[in-house]
Parts: structure tokens; C-alpha cells; sequence
């Protein structure tokens, strides 16, 4: 099934050899799309929505908790057309706001953005290829995810047990997400996911492939630029890690509608194991997240500082490391489920491994830069802000790996400053930066230099200002998933929410920056960052063409990194 | 809202008389063991304590007939900034126990340094760059990009590091696993949606069950909104407590930031942890695993008293204290029963 | 041209098919998992999981100086109308030793009602040694409207336990049942307990 696009695609392509940028009608281009390019297009444009709609869910989320007591929740409740009067609802849409906050961050924004886009625009170009393997099937996951998303958004319309919506947490730990939860919410919101994870399957068989397969003559596995290396350890997690999390789910489902048991403990089943289940696939996942941003920010730091990247196979193998040690470390999200010593220890000692290729990561962008020409332009002012902010949550998860102090931390809000500074603050940063260092090769247009840095200080200082605070909330106890607090938790969560203002305001300067380019901005020559940009994809027109690389580039020795 | 309260009352109470009734049928149980286990003393009858609507002001206290002895208990008036958080609070909570102390010393003089030096090195590593080699000053880049050295270096020293960390990570997790010793006081955490139950199996076995106050009946107690409850889980200071946790319906999980624990209440599953309480002092905590609704609306109070202070609060909820709850079962004949 | 394309399609269609086997058998790996883990928990004693013995291995144990205390703990989940208890908090004994413990269990409801009950131990470690040679845990048990049963357990503790330096200092072990109605209503190995 999968390789009939390919070899239709490759026809078309080859029949229309001579009209040069040769695009469809607006509807087969947008809506039947097989070009890698376009596709790309779409998951970016995806992912934007999905993120203004989940940032707006945190937006709420930092409303509620800016004081205690419930102030918002009820209004919200009516809103959605939920009963207000009832208190449970109106706490229950608490649930489903971090739910839905979680759910679509993770399949619906970062993901559809770092892999749908980002890798499916450039893992084509940078490896000399005309295209992805496998056009149709790549075509077939975006709509997947289209699909997932608009299930997600149904679940929140039906009843969920308390009240509308799906309120199990992103997590979807049985039993509350079983007998705990009565209605058709939760079916559709694990639908949701089994459509998410569908698509991003295919879509890792789709990278594999193109990756294996289809580098241009002399491009040998060594001489691929790192994001394609960031791409090819991702597709792996994904193809391994997803199909564990669609068997959790599935089971979920049935044992929800049809009587199984295969995690209720009256028919012989353990919830623990879901949750064993669940974070086999959990912790690849925040690696799926991350690794694609690694190899973004490898590519700017490299352009920027005009040198190649510092200790390249060490670059490419700490991913491999980082992926396969992923698999072998997922009970650290269950310290406080009643392991034994033994497993434990053992669970510490494995995620602490982690910060060795990690570290090895950060100091070879350092060692990028060290000797460099450093151009401050608005990507590697990312870049570089990622390495920070990712150093400050990578320590912090070293923290957090020792079962003896976790079990403090484990499901307080040090926990939520843990992930969101490697999650909101790394891999969104890392999605900016590559944002800005390929935006005007994708649209032809260049974005304002001034609003691009003028985004980062001010996303800087208030993505900063929500989640440092959320340390001392952690280590003072304030458990994460509350809608309301006691009082000594007030001064930092106020803190936190004029934090979410400044954040907001920083996106705005982002769509400006956008509408701006796309108005005003100045057509971007092909290499528009110089010298310093080696990548096939410099090699082209910005935008490229429609089908590119009509004759297979040969890559020489010395050039792809 | 107020009706799952009657609700709960109600069962509760039916679920006193019936449990009544059933102690009372025991003794004719199997008649074929050879020698069958006594009774439980009668004042072992597990008494639930009637589940206050949550206005209630004054703690439950046992209806049932009681043994003469009703005891004397007064809920011990909270110590600010002890057991619970504090405004603006930037550090851990004060411990109160053995293993709080040790993690938290080992997280404040070793992981905290080390991760604020390794977080600063990085910064100003960044920094150095960013001055140094900026095109101003470094207007031709190098073109180095291997060096053995440095990359052994940077992938050894962090091994050693977490080698350090992984020394006392491990012994600190060999002592939070150290069994209780025999005869330590066993209480049952039972989470339900979404209060907490707590269960004296030593001292007769009665539940306390203990639900959330409203903010001004907290307030009028001095106590902080959202921590307060009606009914405390009181236990000794100063001696190791079995801590056992399960949940009824979904997991929730029992933790007291103050006392460095957390366990889950898994359903079907009982969890076990050893707490030791260092002095008397009211200690708070809050669910900490997704429950539904009201997973904030069930915080946890453990209010530790001196040993004597403990036994007359077992008595006002009708428990017995001191008199063995063991009733030793002769050894069993073998081959006797078929179980099943 | 083509022929070189059509040479790229099969390497591509290859590639796929060997991922798609690798997404498949993690797939399936999922579905294992569940009979795998319950199996890895019955072999290791993994999360407090008791052993089973016959009584021909019951019968080669033999009994240690060494005392241990075992405690008994039952509950029932939310909606069984049952009343569940140890007829005793405690029992001691030694390791090696073989006793009998009684649970009690009473249909409050007004329907006849067959009920499982699933256990563990804790310390968790100590799972791989507290062996069961007899337990009304083993089947499901089936209560008329207000009948009240005692039902016999009947155990021992491993004296490999000494050998464990995770477990030898253990000197009481819980042993916690939770009665959860039959997810299926009950199937055709119910027995009764003995009544009263």
C-alpha cells in the first residue's frame, strides 16, 4: 500500500520534468497535497492553531490559579454549556483543561510543528531529496492528526463522568479513566490519540524510509546534517514507543466498553500496569519532543558561528544514546507507586545516565561556538537561550531522578517547572529558533530582525517569570492538577500569572512578526544567512521549487556538516 | 453536595450496626477447626466514625457505646510555619522526620550546589562566548571541530558527578526502605473520592473518616483554607508508624510534604512505607495523584501527639489501646480445611 | 530513468515493511504485556505478588527458630455491599512455619453476589516468599443475600527470606485482600466457602 504513492509521485514528477513550478489547483494542492513541502506548510499551520488554542487553556488555567479561591471555573463551565451549578462540573472542567493543555502541547502543537513541519519541510532538502518516500501516506498522516485533533475537541462536548469533557489528565491512568469516568468523553478523547499516534507512525515510517533510502549520491549516514540525524533517532522512537501507547489505549477502550479487565483488578488485570505501559511510551515521547529541537539548534549554532559542528559523532551518537537509554528508564514516573527498593535503585541510577550524553550535547555547542564568528541574529539568539533554559530543566531532572528525593517532589509543581522548562521553554524555544532560521526559506519573504529579537527578550522574561516561581511551589508542596490552594501559595502563583501576560504579549510581537514578513517583508535570497549555512536547502531559491532537486546533487567530501 | 454528605453519614452509620451484627455472629464461625481463633475483644468493634458533614465544628466523636474510659482528646492548635507551607516560601519545608532530614540535606548540600554550579558554568560559558568570540572580535572563525581531550573530559567528569549523587541517592533509598520494627502502630490510609479514611487495625480497628473544612470554619481554627479538616489522623511522635496506603475507587496518594512522604492508594493494592514523626505537631498535606473532581478537596492532617496523648484520643474514637488486638490463632492442623 | 525509480520504490518498500514489522511487534508486545507482567509478578514476587505452593512443597519446608509476625488486612471496593475482615489483626509464628488465618465475609446486599478477592504483601519484597497453600482467594466466592462466611487461608513463609538481605530484617509482613466484584459476574469455578 505505502509504496504505490511513491511511484506515482515519482511519475508525476518526472512527466512534468519540464514545466519548472508546475503546482496544482488550490484544493488538490492544500487538500490532497503530496508534496513534502506543502505538507510541511500545513503542519506548521496546524500547529499554530493547536497552539493557540492550548496556550489560551493555560491562559484560563493561570486566570484561576492567579489567587485562590475558585473565581473563572464557573463562568467557563456555563460557557461550554455545563452545568454551573454543580460544583463537581465546574471543578471536573478543571481536569479537562489540564487534559486538553497536555494533550494537544504534545500531539497537536510540538510535535505536528518539530516533526509534521519542520522535518517534513527539510529532512527532503537537506539529504537531496525531491521528496518524502512516500507522498500519499505522508499526506494521509496529516489528516490523521487533523482528525485526532477534532476528536479531542468532540470529547469536550460529551459527558465525562462529573462533568463535560475528558478529565483524566494527560496521562489517562486507569481507574479514573475507567470506572472513573462515565460517557462517551474519554472514548473520544483516546481516539483522539489512537488517530494522533496513527498518523505520527506513519509518519516515522515515512522519515525512516526517506532517510535510508533516499540521501543524494555521496551523502553517507556520517555526512547527514544533524536535525536529519535528530530525525532519524525521533522516527525510531516513535515507531517503537507509539505502538505501545496505541496497545495501552486500546485496552483502556475496551476495558471501558466492552468488559475486559485487562486493568481492572476484579477480572484479574493491575491499573499500575497501564501506568508501566503508559510511561514506556512517556518517556521516548519526551525525547520525541526534544531530539528534533537538538538537532535544530546543532544546525543554527553551526551556521551562526560559521564552523562546523564541535565533535559531530559524538553529536549524533548522544542522540542515539539518549534514545535507547529513553526505553530503559520510564518507572522514574512512578516512584511513589510502591516499587520495591531494588527497582528503585535501579531506576535511579538509569535516568541519571541520561545526563552524560546530554552534557555532552550542551558542551559541544559551546565548543561550536568557541572559536566562532558569532552573528547574533535572531535564531542563534534562540539557540543560545535554549541551551540555558534547557540546562536549568536538565538539572533539575537530575534532581528528580533520585527515588529518595522524589518522593517530595513526585506530582508537585517542581515536577511542572521540570518539564515545562526542557518542554515550553526548550523544545518551544527550539521551535522558534528553528522558526526564525528557516521561516524566510519556506515563505521567500524575511521576518523583521527587530521583532524577532524584541519576541525572544519578551518570551524570555515571561516564560521565566511562570515557571521559576513554580520551584518554590514545588519544594513548598503545592501538588500539580489544583485548581485552588492555600493561601502561602498565593504570592508565587501571582507571580506565575503576570508571567502568562508577558508571554502572551510576546506572542503577539510573533504574529506581527508574521504578518508583517508577509506583507512587507523583503524577498529572501536564497542563502540569506551567508557564509555559515553549508545545508543543502541553502543551495536552492527561497522558496524553494515546487519539486526540487531534479538532478540528484553529489555531495563532496567536507560539505554536509 | 450536602446530600453525598447525608449519603455518606448514612452509610456510614449502617455499616456500624451491621459490622456490629456481624462480630456478633462470629464466634459460631467453623465449627470444623480444630481451635478456633477467640472472638475479637469486644471493644475491638470497629467503630466508623460518623463521616461530619463538613460544617461540623467539633471532631467526630464515637457514638457507639464506649468503654468507660472515653478518653481526652483537643485538636492540637497548628504551629505557624511548621508542617505546612509558607507564604513566599522559597526552600523545602522543615522536616520532622529521620528520612526528611537526610533528603533533605543531601538536597540542599549536595544536589543544590551542584546543579547551581553546573547551571552557572553553562551560563557563563555562554556568556565567555558570546563576548569572545562575537564577530567583532573573532571576525574569521576557526575551523576546529575535534578534540579528543576535551571530549573525554566532558563525558567523564559528569559520570563522576552522578557517581557522587548516586552514593547517598542510594543509601538514602536503602533507609527509606528499612522494614518498621515489630510492634510498630499500623494505620490504613484509605483514600475515597474524595476523602480520606483512616484505620486503626491495632487499636480496634475503627476508621476516622476525615473530610475537608470550608475555608472560614478553617480560618476559625487557625488553620490554613484548603489544608484543614475535620477529623486529624493522630498518631505517636516519636516512633516508627507502618504507614499503609490503599484507595477504594480510583489511585490517589497520600502525602505530607513536612514528613518527606508520599505513597499512592492504589486500589486492590495495599502500599507500605515507614513513618517517624520526630515531635508532636500538627502536619499537613494534600492528595497528590489525580483523583476526579475534587482530587484539591481532600487535603491530609496528621496531627502527632506524645504516646499517652495518642492512647486517650484512641479511646474518645472507642479503640483500645494496649490490650493485644492479636488474636493468636492456634497453629494450624494440617489438612484440615479445605479452602476452597 | 524509470527503472532506476522503480529499483528506489522496492529498497523503499522494504524499508517500510521492515519498520512497519518493527511497529507491529512493539504493538503486540503491548497486548503481551499484560499476561507477561502478571506472569513476571507470579515468578519474582514483583509488587508484594504472593507465591502458591503444593502441598508437596509445603511439606519439604522446614520450620526456622527465626519469628515473624504476619498481619492481616481486607477491604472491599467502592460498590460491593459485602462486609470484609480478619477474624485476627495478627498472627504469630515463625518462618518455615505453616498457619491458618480466617478472613470473614458478609453479603449486606439483597442479591446474591460472587465476589474476588485480589492480594499482596508489604513489604514488597517480601512477596517471592510468603507462599499460600490454601486460600479462598483462589476462586470466587459466591454470597447469598445476607449470608456471612469465615474463610481459611493457609500459609507459610519461605525461610529463603533469611537469605534476602532486602527482606531478612522483615519481621512483620501484611497480607492485604480487597474483595472486588467479578468483572464478569462470576464464572463457572465458583465455589462456596464454608458457611456458618
Amino acid at each position: 500500500m505505502a509504496s504505490i504513492p511513491a511511484h506515482e509521485g515519482f511519475d508525476a514528477h518526472h512527466d512534468h520534468a519540464h514545466e519548472h513550478d508546475h503546482k496544482p489547483a488550490f484544493f488538490q494542492r492544500w487538500f490532497m497535497s503530496t508534496n513534502h513541502k506543502d505538507i510541511g506548510t500545513l503542519y506548521l499551520i496546524f500547529a499554530i492553531i493547536a497552539g493557540i488554542i492550548g496556550g489560551g487553556v493555560s491562559g484560563i488555567m493561570r486566570a484561576e490559579l492567579a489567587h485562590p479561591g475558585i473565581q473563572y471555573l464557573g463562568w467557563w463551565t456555563h460557557f461550554l454549556g455545563g452545568n454551573d451549578q454543580d460544583f463537581n462540573a465546574t471543578l471536573h472542567l478543571w481536569n479537562v483543561l489540564i487534559t486538553a493543555h497536555g494533550l494537544i502541547m504534545v500531539f497537536f502543537m510540538v510535535m505536528p510543528a518539530l516533526i509534521g513541519g519542520f522535518g517534513n519541510w527539510f529532512v527532503p532538502l537537506m539529504i537531496g531529496a525531491p521528496d518524502m518516500a512516500f507522498p500519499r501516506m505522508n499526506n494521509i498522516s496529516f489528516w490523521l492528526t487533523v482528525s485526532g485533533f477534532c476528536s479531542l475537541m468532540i470529547s469536550a462536548f460529551m459527558p465525562g463522568g462529573t462533568g463535560m469533557g475528558a478529565g483524566t489528565g494527560w496521562t489517562v491512568y486507569a481507574p479514573l479513566s475507567t470506572s472513573g469516568s462515565v460517557g462517551p468523553a474519554v472514548d473520544f478523547a483516546i481516539f483522539s490519540l489512537h488517530l494522533a499516534g496513527a498518523g505520527s507512525i506513519l509518519g516515522a515510517i515515512n522519515f525512516i524510509t526517506t532517510i535510508f533510502n533516499m540521501r543524494a549520491p555521496g551523502m553517507t549516514l556520517h555526512k547527514m546534517p544533524l536535525f536529519v540525524w535528530s530525525m532519524l533517532v525521533t522516527a525510531f522512537l516513535l515507531l517503537l514507543s507509539l505502538p505501545v501507547l496505541a496497545a495501552a489505549i486500546t485496552m483502556l477502550l475496551t476495558d471501558r466498553n466492552f468488559g475486559t479487565t485487562f486493568f481492572n483488578p476484579a477480572g484479574g488485570g493491575d491499573p499500575v500496569l497501564y501506568q508501566h505501559l503508559f510511561w514506556f511510551f512517556g518517556h521516548p515521547e519526551v525525547y520525541i519532543m526534544i531530539l528534533p529541537g537538538f538537532g535544530i539548534i546543532s544546525q543554527i549554532i553551526s551556521t551562526f558561528s560559521k564552523k562546523p559542528v564541535f565533535g559531530y559523532l559524538g553529536m549524533a551518537y548522544a542522540m542515539v544514546a539518549i534514545g535507547a537509554v529513553g526505553f530503559i528508564v520510564w518507572a522514574h514516573h512512578m516512584y511513589t507507586t510502591g516499587l520495591d527498593v531494588n527497582t528503585k535503585m535501579y531506576f535511579t541510577a538509569a535516568t541519571m545516565v541520561i545526563a552524560v550524553p546530554t552534557g555532552i550535547k550542551i558542551f559541544s555547542w559551546i565548543a561550536t561556538m568557541w572559536g566562532g564568528s558569532l552573528e547574533f541574529k535572531s535564531p542563534l539568539v534562540w539557540a543560545i537561550g535554549f541551551i540555558f533554559l534547557f540546562t536549568v530543566g536538565g538539572v533539575t531532572g537530575v534532581v528528580l531522578a533520585n527515588g529518595g528525593i522524589d518522593d517530595n517532589l513526585q506530582d508537585t509543581y517542581y515536577v511542572v517547572a521540570h518539564f515545562h522548562y526542557v518542554l515550553s521553554l526548550g523544545a518551544v524555544t527550539s521551535l522558534f529558533a528553528g522558526f526564525y532560521y528557516w521561516f524566510p526559506k519556506m515563505s521567500g519573504r524575511m521576518h523583521s530582525e527587530l521583532l524577532s529579537h524584541l519576541h525572544f527578550w519578551v518570551f524570555f522574561i515571561g516564560v521565566n517569570l511562570i515557571f521559576f516561581p513554580m520551584h518554590f511551589l514545588g519544594v513548598q508542596g503545592m501538588p500539580r492538577r489544583y485548581p485552588d490552594y492555600a493561601p502561602a501559595f498565593e504570592y508565587w502563583n501571582t507571580i506565575a500569572s503576570y508571567g502568562y501576560t508577558v508571554m502572551a504579549a510576546s506572542m503577539v510581537i510573533f504574529f506581527i512578526n508574521i504578518a508583517y514578513s508577509l506583507v512587507a517583508g523583503k524577498k529572501a535570497a536564497g542563502n540569506y544567512w551567508g557564509e555559515g549555512a553549508t545545508t543543502l536547502e541553502w543551495t536552492l531559491s527561497s522558496p524553494p521549487p515546487f519539486h526540487q532537486f531534479e538532478t540528484l546533487p553529489v555531495i563532496e567530501d567536507a560539505h554536509a556538516h | 453536595m450536602s446530600l453525598s454528605h447525608v449519603a455518606r453519614a448514612v452509610t456510614g452509620a449502617i455499616r456500624t450496626v451491621s459490622l456490629a451484627a456481624a462480630l456478633a455472629f462470629a464466634p459460631q464461625a467453623m465449627a470444623a477447626v480444630a481451635a478456633p481463633a477467640p472472638a475479637a475483644p469486644v471493644a475491638a468493634a470497629p467503630v466508623a466514625a460518623e463521616p461530619a458533614p463538613a460544617v461540623s465544628s467539633a471532631p467526630a466523636a464515637a457514638a457507639a457505646a464506649a468503654p468507660v474510659d472515653k478518653g481526652s482528646y483537643t485538636p492540637m492548635k497548628p504551629t505557624e510555619g511548621k508542617g505546612q507551607p509558607v507564604a513566599k516560601g522559597v526552600t523545602f519545608q522543615d522536616q520532622y522526620s529521620p528520612i526528611g532530614e537526610e533528603a533533605l540535606a543531601m538536597h540542599d548540600y549536595l544536589l543544590m550546589p551542584v546543579i547551581t554550579v553546573i547551571s552557572l558554568f553553562v551560563l557563563f560559558l555562554l556568556l565567555f562566548v558570546m563576548v569572545r568570540f562575537r564577530r567583532g572580535a573573532n571576525p574569521v572563525a576557526s575551523k576546529t571541530s575535534h578534540n579528543t581531550t576535551i571530549e573525554i573530559i566532558w563525558t567523564v567528569v559528569p559520570v563522576l558527578i552522578l557517581v557522587v549523587i548516586a552514593v547517598p541517592s542510594i543509601r538514602l533509598l536503602a533507609h527509606q526502605y528499612a522494614p518498621a520494627p515489630k510492634g510498630a502502630l499500623t494505620v490504613k490510609a484509605t483514600g475515597y473520592q474524595w476523602y480520606w479514611g483512616y484505620t486503626y487495625p491495632d487499636n480496634g480497628g475503627f476508621e476516622v473518616i476525615s473530610n475537608i473544612l470550608p475555608d472560614a470554619e478553617a480560618l476559625k481554627r487557625g488553620e490554613q483554607p484548603q489544608l484543614a479538616v475535620d477529623n486529624r489522623m493522630v498518631v505517636p511522635a516519636g516512633e516508627p508508624i507502618r504507614l499503609q496506603t490503599t484507595g477504594s475507587d480510583v489511585i490517589h496518594a497520600f502525602a505530607v510534604p513536612s514528613l518527606w512522604f508520599k505513597l499512592d492508594a492504589v486500589p486492590g493494592k495495599i502500599n507500605e512505607k515507614v513513618l517517624f514523626i520526630k515531635e508532636p505537631g500538627v502536619y499537613y498535606g494534600q492528595c497528590s495523584e489525580l483523583c476526579g473532581a475534587r482530587h484539591g478537596y481532600m487535603p491530609i492532617v496528621v496531627e502527632a501527639l506524645p504516646r499517652a496523648k495518642f492512647e486517650e484520643w484512641v479511646k474518645t474514637q472507642g479503640g483500645t489501646v494496649g490490650a493485644p488486638a492479636t488474636a493468636t490463632a492456634a497453629a494450624a492442623p494440617a489438612k484440615t480445611t479445605p479452602a476452597a | 530513468m524509470a527503472l532506476v525509480l522503480d529499483a528506489g520504490n522496492r529498497r523503499n518498500r522494504k524499508v517500510a515493511a521492515m519498520a512497519t514489522f518493527g511497529a507491529l511487534a512493539m504493538l503486540g508486545l503491548g497486548f503481551a504485556s499484560v499476561p507477561l507482567y502478571r506472569m513476571f509478578c507470579q515468578a519474582t514476587g514483583f509488587g508484594g505478588t504472593t507465591m502458591r505452593a503444593t502441598e508437596a512443597q509445603a511439606a519439604a519446608i522446614k520450620q526456622s527458630a527465626r519469628p515473624i509476625t504476619i498481619r492481616f488486612d481486607g477491604n472491599v471496593t467502592k460498590g460491593l455491599p459485602w462486609e470484609f475482615r480478619p477474624e485476627q489483626v495478627t498472627q504469630d509464628g515463625h518462618i518455615g512455619e505453616r498457619k491458618m488465618a480466617f478472613f470473614i465475609a458478609k453479603n449486606t446486599s439483597n442479591r446474591p453476589i460472587v465476589g474476588r478477592a485480589i492480594f499482596n504483601v508489604t513489604p514488597e519484597q517480601t512477596g517471592a516468599y510468603f507462599h499460600k497453600i490454601q486460600c479462598f482467594c483462589f476462586n470466587e466466592q459466591r454470597l447469598e443475600p445476607g449470608e456471612q462466611v469465615r474463610m481459611p487461608v493457609i500459609y507459610y513463609v519461605d525461610p529463603e527470606i533469611l537469605n534476602d538481605p532486602n527482606a531478612k530484617d522483615v519481621t512483620e509482613i501484611t497480607l492485604s485482600y480487597t474483595f472486588m466484584e467479578a468483572a464478569d459476574g462470576g464464572t463457572g469455578s465458583t465455589t462456596s466457602a464454608p458457611k456458618n
